[in-house]
């Protein structure tokens, strides 16, 4: 269903755009509790140069960069990453998602425990919007069937 | 003020466009002109730290979603 764009000017700048896009993805997702952004942005734009690569180099060539199994890992580790740390903060205690129980097992303070902790659940949130986004597109742009029955 | 209207003018061609060209050049560039708009208002509330952020990741967005719209509408043979 998506042919491969022949147009070398796309091509390039995809070339060097995907790349940034994915580094400025990770600046916003590490940066988010200083800044504007956070994990569910970061997802999106790490979602976004996945749809990037499909537009310009076609389904076939980012479905080997990036299969459907590994796609479903992705987001399926995210959200274990989010309800991880919240039963984990359970576990030691503390309400669902109360970082601050965080320092009783790593070697930091309370303060620098609630910062970390958010710095995980923003991963794991990034982890599976950008999951659940690439597999919502995938599955679109096929139909649903596996790219090899299509007959393109 | 002038930014402002410049984006009307846009908005009329992106509505009243004749031709399916017209509409998506003029959404992506009310796209560039609403970037403009929010460094400008990084300038006002005197963070652009924060704005060139925000800005750096809708003039993605914004690519992105033209490049689709365009081929979108490639597919469909509508160009």
């Amino acid at each position: 269903m998506i042919i491969t764009y022949e147009d070398i000017i796309i091509r390039t700048l995809t070339r060097v755009l995907a790349p940034f896009l994915q580094i400025y993805a990770l600046y916003v997702l590490a940066h988010g509790h200083y800044s504007p952004g956070g994990g569910f942005q970061g997802g999106v734009m790490l979602g976004a140069s996945m749809i990037l690569m499909v537009i310009a180099f076609g389904l076939d060539t980012t479905l080997k960069r990036l299969s459907e199994k590994a796609d479903t890992i992705l987001f399926v580790v995210g959200l274990l990453l989010y309800s991880g740390v919240g039963v984990l903060c359970l576990a030691l205690g503390g309400n669902y998602l109360d970082y601050g129980k965080l320092a009783e097992i790593l070697p930091v303070t309370i303060a620098k425990a609630r910062s970390l902790g958010i710095l995980f659940i923003e991963t794991g949130v990034a982890l599976g919007v950008m999951g659940i986004m690439v597999s919502l597109f995938y599955d679109i742009s096929t139909g649903g069937l596996p790219p090899a029955r299509e007959g393109r | 003020m002038a930014l402002s209207l410049l984006v009307l003018l846009c908005l009329y061609r992106a509505v009243f466009g004749p031709f399916i060209t017209n509409r998506i050049v003029g959404v992506s560039a009310i796209g560039t002109k609403t970037l403009i708009i929010l460094l400008l208002m990084g300038f006002i509330y005197d963070r652009v730290d924060m704005f060139v952020d925000i800005s750096i990741a809708y003039a993605l967005l914004n690519f992105i979603t033209t490049l689709a719209a365009a081929k979108y509408f490639e597919i469909k043979g509508e160009v």
